[in-house]
């Protein structure tokens, strides 16, 4: 009986191989073929499109899709989207990203978000030989040489935001040498990296740093508070839920405090972190108050009536990186996962809705990139810096 | 010595610990009667907050509150109650009253998958997304704004002070329910020898549900007086508070009710005073190192008396 069911363990442990091995050997030989142009090219979207941060995900989604839409309009060679929900959950941007690479039509992927997200599924698509770009994912590490020729953003890494910060708090905030800023991160990988790469700028000027943690989950920061002295001027609040933030900054001013709450991109709602005086630091512009991009905006909302964040246009942007680079692999009818990814690379984009240009480094970084800083005034988001 | 730290993590400490408590004695009440961990305690917690986020809602929203707001908290804990109450007794009917002979793993499983069934039905019907009581921004009285104050110039919020009194007036009720009622005595003769109980003409069934009921009730209850003082509400949110809740009945002894308001209190200090005085970071491996310290001491829990095996 033990024998027998020994050989059965080692036909279904030959079967399973058997099976992955073949699906290994499909997404290779897909990787390296080529397609027609004729019909039309295909790019993959993954996004959180639900779940907890799906505003964010469907705004990206919309500007990525809007400008498809408009290129379709004036241009013989079509782009297709196809949509993939990540929910902002690494594992199931795993599971998505494997049935993009898998897809052979696919030649290239918007997304996903999250840092996180983009350690999990940069292994898959090398392995495919797919490029992908992040519209939002800022952690430094992402275009440090491991994915070099694969991964892309047209945003700027936490590199850039933590001396953005940093100096913008010492400049305009009252923060001075000796003075103290309570740094608190959310115990996500996002938001630990981003709080010691802010508390290492201010440490370097000299300010006292309190370094604190607390859960994604948690909801009473009265403890904490109580350790925020008449010498704090900033609490910087590097978390990944808005309304987090807005519960700290609450219960900031509920205590009687006078420190600034200062939060990241993660915080970027105005519809979850409206408290007045605080201030947040985000990757991108806000496209709706530049005045040369009203007409696009415009055009936006025709098409996807609402409110909109500046989460969305920089996936605008990755779109048309995209179109640019697919316009010049298909110059001879024919397009491939590799020809992609080598011109992707080479877009120089001399002016864009992001309000500047965009040509890539090397690693994959933006030329040049800057962060850009929002006080909040009567529940909204002005542009400070 | 900085007093006004001190005071300010008494008074975080006191106001989590009532939470923990109220959850920590449906665990407990349960446990006494049936031996039996129901780990969908918590979701019923959770149930209960968005019971109260829903009243707040029918009212006009928090920051257009058609009603006064002592009224509207009156009508939020009282559907919030009977809410949790009726669906503790849902599930004790159809999920554990048939497992309640068979091994004791399979209703623990049970009441695992019960919880998830809670978290993710309330997701999909409410959506993923964290609500917000907002109970600093009430349009007749910002009970989370305004505040009393205390010595060291610490302050406590009125949203604090509800808790804190509403918690104790409820297990003073309890206590006095299970002490001097009719009910209340069946209840412990159940908790002390089930079939004991059952031959001396007690409705053991009856005593399970009225069981189920009221700890659910008091779930409810803590539902939304964290709602009211802390805000958030999510459909996962009664993992984590029911675990600390867990915990708290753990250590003042699974069974015992003054027990369970004294491993509350006590979780929910030790919480605050290492946010405070230790580090942030490691709070919750202090509050576990807590539990593991009194396991190893007092294995039956603080209160809780060492069980006479019969051979």
């Amino acid at each position: 009986m033990v024998r027998r069911l020994g050989w059965i363990a080692i036909a279904a442990a030959a079967a399973v191989l058997a099976v992955v091995s073949a699906a290994s050997a499909r997404t290779s030989a897909q990787a390296a073929a080529t397609a027609s142009c004729t019909k039309g090219v295909s790019i993959g979207m993954q996004a959180p499109i639900t779940g907890p941060a799906g505003s964010i995900g469907s705004d990206q989604l919309h500007w990525a899709l809007f400008y498809v839409t408009q290129w379709n309009k004036t241009h013989k060679v079509k782009i297709h989207v196809i949509q993939e929900d990540t929910q902002l959950d690494p594992s199931k941007a795993s599971t998505t990203a494997q049935a993009l690479a898998s897809n052979a039509k696919v030649m290239g992927v918007i997304g996903p978000a999250g840092s996180d997200e983009v350690q999990a599924v940069a292994p898959i698509f090398r392995k495919a030989g797919l490029a992908f770009a992040s519209g939002s994912a800022t952690r430094v590490s992402l275009t440090n040489g491991a994915w070099k020729g694969y991964f892309f953003r047209d945003v700027p890494n936490d590199g850039v935001q933590g001396p953005t910060d940093a100096n913008y708090m010492f400049s305009k905030l009252g923060v001075t040498s000796g003075s103290s800023v309570m740094v608190v991160d959310d115990q996500e990988s996002y938001s630990t990296g981003l709080a010691d790469i802010v508390g290492q700028s201010l440490a370097g000027k000299g300010v006292k740093v309190d370094r604190e943690s607390v859960s994604q989950k948690a909801t009473d920061f009265s403890s904490l508070i109580a350790k925020v002295g008449a010498s704090t001027k900033v609490v910087f609040l590097p978390f990944q839920v808005a309304s987090e933030a807005q519960l700290f900054a609450q219960q900031l001013q509920a205590q009687g405090k006078t420190a600034v709450a200062f939060g990241s991109d993660g915080t970027f709602d105005s519809s979850k972190f409206n408290v007045n005086g605080s201030y947040i630091s985000f990757f991108a512009p806000d496209v709706t108050t530049i005045p040369a991009d009203a007409a696009v905006v415009k055009a936006f909302h025709k098409q996807y009536p609402g409110a909109t964040s500046p989460f969305g246009a920089p996936n605008y942007v990755l779109a048309q990186m995209y179109a640019s680079a697919i316009t010049k692999a298909c110059k001879d009818g024919r397009i491939s996962r590799a020809e992609v990814r080598k011109d992707v690379l080479k877009v120089n984009l001399p002016n864009t809705i992001l309000g500047g240009p965009i040509r890539l480094t090397a690693k994959g970084d933006v030329a040049g990139a800057k962060f850009h800083i929002f006080k909040i005034e009567n529940g909204k988001y002005v542009t400070v810096a | 010595m900085n007093w006004n730290l001190f005071v300010t993590e008494i008074v975080a400490g006191v106001s989590h610990g009532s939470v923990y408590a109220l959850i920590a004695l449906g665990y407990s009440m349960v446990y006494g009667i049936l031996k039996l961990l129901n780990f969908a305690h918590g979701d019923i917690y959770m149930v209960g907050s968005f019971i109260g986020f829903g009243i707040i809602t029918v009212f006009g929203g928090p920051l257009n509150l058609t009603v006064s707001v002592w009224l509207m908290l009156f009508i939020m804990f009282f559907c919030a109650m009977l809410g949790g109450g009726l669906l503790g007794v849902m599930v004790e009917r159809f999920a554990y009253r048939r497992l309640r002979n068979a091994p004791r793993i399979a209703p623990l499983i049970t009441a695992l998958g019960v919880s998830f069934f809670l978290e993710n039905a309330a997701q999909l019907v409410l959506g993923a997304q964290y609500q917000s009581y907002n109970s600093f921004g009430w349009t007749n009285s910002a009970i989370a704004l305004k505040h009393f104050g205390l010595p060291a110039h610490a302050v406590i919020s009125y949203a604090q002070v509800i808790v804190i009194v509403g918690a104790v007036v409820l297990m003073v009720f309890l206590t006095l329910f299970v002490q001097r009622t009719q009910l209340g005595k069946a209840m412990r003769a159940t908790s002390f020898d089930r079939e004991a109980a059952a031959m001396m003409g007690i409705d053991v069934d009856r005593v399970i549900v009225a069981t189920f009921f009221i700890g659910s009730a008091l779930a409810g209850a803590a539902g939304v007086f964290n709602g009211i003082a802390y805000q958030q509400v999510w459909p996962y949110m009664g993992f984590q508070a029911g675990l600390y809740a867990f915990i708290a009945a753990v250590v003042g002894g699974i069974g015992n009710l003054p027990g369970a308001v004294l491993g509350g209190l006590l979780i929910g200090l030790a919480q605050s005073f290492s946010i405070g005085y230790l580090s942030s970071t490691f709070s919750d491996a202090i509050v576990f190192a807590i539990l593991i310290a009194v396991m190893i001491v007092r294995p039956s829990g603080l209160l809780g008396r060492a069980a006479v095996q019969k051979v």
